[in-house]
Protein backbone atom coordinates (compact mmCIF):
# COMPACT_ATOMS: atom_id res chain seq x y z
CA UNK A 1 0.00 0.00 0.00
CA UNK A 2 1.60 3.21 -1.12
CA UNK A 3 0.69 6.25 0.94
CA UNK A 4 0.89 9.36 -1.25
CA UNK A 5 0.30 13.08 -0.96
CA UNK A 6 -2.88 14.54 -2.45
CA UNK A 7 -1.63 15.59 -5.88
CA UNK A 8 0.51 12.52 -6.66
CA UNK A 9 -2.46 10.41 -5.60
CA UNK A 10 -4.70 12.19 -8.11
CA UNK A 11 -2.08 11.71 -10.84
CA UNK A 12 -1.76 8.00 -10.08
CA UNK A 13 -5.54 7.66 -10.05
CA UNK A 14 -5.76 9.24 -13.51
CA UNK A 15 -3.11 6.82 -14.75
CA UNK A 16 -5.08 3.88 -13.35
CA UNK A 17 -8.21 4.96 -15.17
CA UNK A 18 -6.23 5.29 -18.39
CA UNK A 19 -4.67 1.86 -18.04
CA UNK A 20 -7.96 0.07 -17.37
CA UNK A 21 -9.77 1.41 -20.42
CA UNK A 22 -9.63 -1.89 -22.30
CA UNK A 23 -10.08 -4.30 -19.45
CA UNK A 24 -9.99 -4.28 -15.67
CA UNK A 25 -11.67 -2.23 -12.98
CA UNK A 26 -10.80 0.66 -10.73
CA UNK A 27 -11.90 0.48 -7.10
CA UNK A 28 -11.95 3.66 -5.04
CA UNK A 29 -12.92 3.52 -1.41
CA UNK A 30 -13.53 6.24 1.14
CA UNK A 31 -13.31 5.78 4.85
CA UNK A 32 -13.47 8.03 7.87
CA UNK A 33 -10.24 7.74 9.84
CA UNK A 34 -8.04 9.61 12.25
CA UNK A 35 -4.93 7.71 11.16
CA UNK A 36 -4.06 6.74 14.72
CA UNK A 37 -4.26 3.42 16.51
CA UNK A 38 -6.98 2.72 19.05
CA UNK A 39 -4.55 3.22 21.95
CA UNK A 40 -3.49 6.63 20.70
CA UNK A 41 -7.11 7.58 20.09
CA UNK A 42 -8.11 6.68 23.62
CA UNK A 43 -5.20 8.65 25.01
CA UNK A 44 -6.20 11.71 23.06
CA UNK A 45 -9.84 11.55 24.07
CA UNK A 46 -9.03 10.99 27.75
CA UNK A 47 -6.68 13.96 27.65
CA UNK A 48 -9.70 16.02 26.61
CA UNK A 49 -8.31 17.01 23.22
CA UNK A 50 -10.27 16.76 20.03
CA UNK A 51 -9.50 14.02 17.57
CA UNK A 52 -8.69 15.25 14.11
CA UNK A 53 -10.74 13.43 11.53
CA UNK A 54 -9.61 12.75 8.05
CA UNK A 55 -10.87 10.90 5.06
CA UNK A 56 -8.80 7.93 3.95
CA UNK A 57 -9.09 7.44 0.21
CA UNK A 58 -7.79 4.24 -1.31
CA UNK A 59 -7.60 3.25 -4.95
CA UNK A 60 -6.58 0.07 -6.70
CA UNK A 61 -6.64 -1.43 -10.14
CA UNK A 62 -6.40 -4.96 -8.81
CA UNK A 63 -2.62 -4.95 -8.81
CA UNK A 64 -1.42 -1.59 -7.56
CA UNK A 65 -2.64 -0.04 -4.34
CA UNK A 66 -2.46 3.66 -3.53
CA UNK A 67 -3.88 5.71 -0.71
CA UNK A 68 -4.01 9.21 0.68
CA UNK A 69 -5.43 11.06 3.64
CA UNK A 70 -7.64 14.06 3.00
CA UNK A 71 -7.98 16.51 5.87
CA UNK A 72 -10.74 19.01 6.51
CA UNK A 73 -8.94 21.87 4.79
CA UNK A 74 -8.01 19.88 1.69
CA UNK A 75 -11.26 18.08 1.20
CA UNK A 76 -12.99 20.64 -1.01
CA UNK A 77 -10.01 20.93 -3.32
CA UNK A 78 -9.65 17.15 -3.49
CA UNK A 79 -13.37 16.78 -4.09
CA UNK A 80 -13.24 19.16 -7.07
CA UNK A 81 -10.23 17.42 -8.64
CA UNK A 82 -11.69 13.99 -7.99
CA UNK A 83 -15.00 14.99 -9.59
CA UNK A 84 -13.13 16.29 -12.67
CA UNK A 85 -11.23 13.02 -13.05
CA UNK A 86 -14.40 10.96 -12.75
CA UNK A 87 -16.33 13.09 -15.23
CA UNK A 88 -13.50 12.90 -17.74
CA UNK A 89 -13.01 9.16 -17.38
CA UNK A 90 -16.47 7.68 -17.03
CA UNK A 91 -17.27 7.98 -20.67
CA UNK A 92 -18.48 4.45 -21.31
CA UNK A 93 -21.71 4.81 -19.34
CA UNK A 94 -24.90 4.98 -21.38
CA UNK A 95 -26.48 8.37 -21.91
CA UNK A 96 -30.08 9.09 -21.08
CA UNK A 97 -31.82 6.15 -22.69
CA UNK A 98 -35.10 7.06 -20.99
CA UNK A 99 -35.37 10.45 -22.68
CA UNK A 100 -34.75 8.90 -26.10
CA UNK A 101 -37.51 6.38 -25.41
CA UNK A 102 -39.88 9.19 -24.43
CA UNK A 103 -39.20 11.01 -27.71
CA UNK A 104 -39.87 7.85 -29.70
CA UNK A 105 -43.15 7.25 -27.83
CA UNK A 106 -44.28 10.87 -28.32
CA UNK A 107 -43.46 10.72 -32.02
CA UNK A 108 -45.75 7.69 -32.35
CA UNK A 109 -48.51 9.39 -30.32
CA UNK A 110 -48.41 12.50 -32.54
CA UNK A 111 -49.90 10.74 -35.59
CA UNK A 112 -53.30 9.67 -34.10
CA UNK A 113 -53.71 12.97 -32.17
CA UNK A 114 -53.28 15.11 -35.31
CA UNK A 115 -56.06 13.34 -37.18
CA UNK A 116 -58.52 13.13 -34.21
CA UNK A 117 -58.02 16.37 -32.22
CA UNK A 118 -57.18 19.65 -34.00
CA UNK A 119 -57.24 21.57 -30.67
CA UNK A 120 -54.38 19.53 -29.33
CA UNK A 121 -52.36 20.19 -32.48
CA UNK A 122 -52.71 23.94 -31.87
CA UNK A 123 -51.45 23.55 -28.31
CA UNK A 124 -48.61 21.26 -29.30
CA UNK A 125 -46.59 23.45 -31.74
CA UNK A 126 -43.97 24.61 -29.19
CA UNK A 127 -43.35 21.02 -28.13
CA UNK A 128 -43.35 19.77 -31.71
CA UNK A 129 -40.80 22.45 -32.66
CA UNK A 130 -38.50 21.05 -30.01
CA UNK A 131 -39.00 17.53 -31.27
CA UNK A 132 -38.40 18.39 -34.89
CA UNK A 133 -35.06 19.97 -34.05
CA UNK A 134 -34.12 16.97 -31.94
CA UNK A 135 -35.12 14.23 -34.40
CA UNK A 136 -32.46 14.68 -37.14
CA UNK B 1 -26.28 -8.93 -2.90
CA UNK B 2 -28.28 -6.12 -1.45
CA UNK B 3 -28.86 -4.01 -4.55
CA UNK B 4 -31.02 -0.96 -4.00
CA UNK B 5 -33.18 0.26 -6.86
CA UNK B 6 -33.94 3.83 -5.83
CA UNK B 7 -31.05 6.30 -5.75
CA UNK B 8 -32.56 8.54 -3.07
CA UNK B 9 -33.23 5.54 -0.88
CA UNK B 10 -29.61 4.44 -1.29
CA UNK B 11 -28.32 7.90 -0.32
CA UNK B 12 -30.55 8.21 2.72
CA UNK B 13 -29.74 4.75 4.05
CA UNK B 14 -26.02 5.07 3.48
CA UNK B 15 -25.85 8.40 5.32
CA UNK B 16 -27.85 6.83 8.15
CA UNK B 17 -25.44 3.90 8.24
CA UNK B 18 -22.45 6.21 8.35
CA UNK B 19 -23.90 8.33 11.12
CA UNK B 20 -24.64 5.19 13.14
CA UNK B 21 -21.08 3.77 12.94
CA UNK B 22 -18.63 6.34 11.54
CA UNK B 23 -15.59 4.28 12.54
CA UNK B 24 -16.60 1.21 10.57
CA UNK B 25 -18.49 2.50 7.57
CA UNK B 26 -16.77 2.68 4.21
CA UNK B 27 -17.92 3.74 0.76
CA UNK B 28 -16.50 1.78 -2.16
CA UNK B 29 -16.84 2.51 -5.84
CA UNK B 30 -15.93 0.13 -8.64
CA UNK B 31 -15.77 1.29 -12.22
CA UNK B 32 -15.27 -0.94 -15.25
CA UNK B 33 -14.73 0.96 -18.47
CA UNK B 34 -14.75 -2.21 -20.60
CA UNK B 35 -18.26 -3.11 -19.35
CA UNK B 36 -19.44 0.46 -18.87
CA UNK B 37 -20.63 -0.31 -15.35
CA UNK B 38 -20.44 1.48 -12.04
CA UNK B 39 -21.14 -0.18 -8.69
CA UNK B 40 -21.35 1.64 -5.37
CA UNK B 41 -21.20 -0.09 -1.99
CA UNK B 42 -21.65 1.29 1.51
CA UNK B 43 -21.02 -1.09 4.37
CA UNK B 44 -20.23 -1.11 8.06
CA UNK B 45 -19.24 -4.77 7.92
CA UNK B 46 -22.61 -5.74 9.36
CA UNK B 47 -25.00 -4.28 6.84
CA UNK B 48 -24.29 -3.75 3.16
CA UNK B 49 -25.99 -1.46 0.67
CA UNK B 50 -25.17 -1.58 -3.02
CA UNK B 51 -26.17 0.34 -6.09
CA UNK B 52 -25.28 -0.57 -9.65
CA UNK B 53 -25.73 1.42 -12.83
CA UNK B 54 -24.66 1.87 -16.41
CA UNK B 55 -26.23 5.33 -16.85
CA UNK B 56 -24.23 8.52 -17.30
CA UNK B 57 -26.86 10.50 -15.39
CA UNK B 58 -26.16 8.36 -12.32
CA UNK B 59 -22.50 9.37 -12.49
CA UNK B 60 -23.59 12.94 -11.78
CA UNK B 61 -25.69 11.79 -8.83
CA UNK B 62 -22.74 9.79 -7.61
CA UNK B 63 -20.59 12.92 -7.64
CA UNK B 64 -23.06 14.59 -5.29
CA UNK B 65 -22.93 11.55 -3.05
CA UNK B 66 -19.12 11.71 -3.13
CA UNK B 67 -19.35 15.31 -1.94
CA UNK B 68 -21.64 14.27 0.88
CA UNK B 69 -19.30 11.51 2.03
CA UNK B 70 -16.19 13.66 1.78
CA UNK B 71 -17.82 16.33 3.92
CA UNK B 72 -19.06 13.79 6.45
CA UNK B 73 -15.76 11.98 6.70
CA UNK B 74 -13.43 14.95 6.73
CA UNK B 75 -15.45 17.08 9.11
CA UNK B 76 -17.02 14.51 11.33
CA UNK B 77 -20.30 12.60 11.25
CA UNK B 78 -22.29 15.33 12.98
CA UNK B 79 -21.86 17.96 10.26
CA UNK B 80 -24.93 19.27 8.57
CA UNK B 81 -24.71 18.02 5.05
CA UNK B 82 -27.73 19.40 3.28
CA UNK B 83 -25.48 19.15 0.23
CA UNK B 84 -24.79 22.62 -1.14
CA UNK B 85 -26.15 24.44 1.88
CA UNK B 86 -23.57 22.68 4.03
CA UNK B 87 -20.81 24.36 2.03
CA UNK B 88 -22.65 27.67 2.05
CA UNK B 89 -22.80 27.60 5.82
CA UNK B 90 -19.07 27.17 5.90
CA UNK B 91 -18.66 30.15 3.57
CA UNK B 92 -20.97 32.50 5.48
CA UNK B 93 -18.94 33.29 8.64
CA UNK B 94 -16.13 35.09 6.78
CA UNK B 95 -18.71 37.15 4.87
CA UNK B 96 -20.39 38.21 8.09
CA UNK B 97 -17.04 39.53 9.29
CA UNK B 98 -16.72 41.74 6.26
CA UNK B 99 -20.28 43.02 6.80
CA UNK B 100 -19.54 44.19 10.33
CA UNK B 101 -16.49 46.16 9.19
CA UNK B 102 -18.69 48.10 6.80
Amino acid sequence: MVRLQLDPFLNELTTMFEQTTEKGSVWVSLKHSSDKSKVQRNKITTAGKELEFKCLVRATDGKKNISTLVGTKDHQRFQASYATILKARMTSLKKREKKDKRKAVDAIEKKPSKSAKPMDVDKKPPASVKRSTANP
Amino acid sequence: MVYIVSWDDFVQRSVQLFRASPQNTRYVMKYRHSDGKLVLKVTDDKQCLKFKTDQAQDAKKMEKLNNIFFTLMARGPETDITEVTGKEQAAQPPKRGRGRKQ
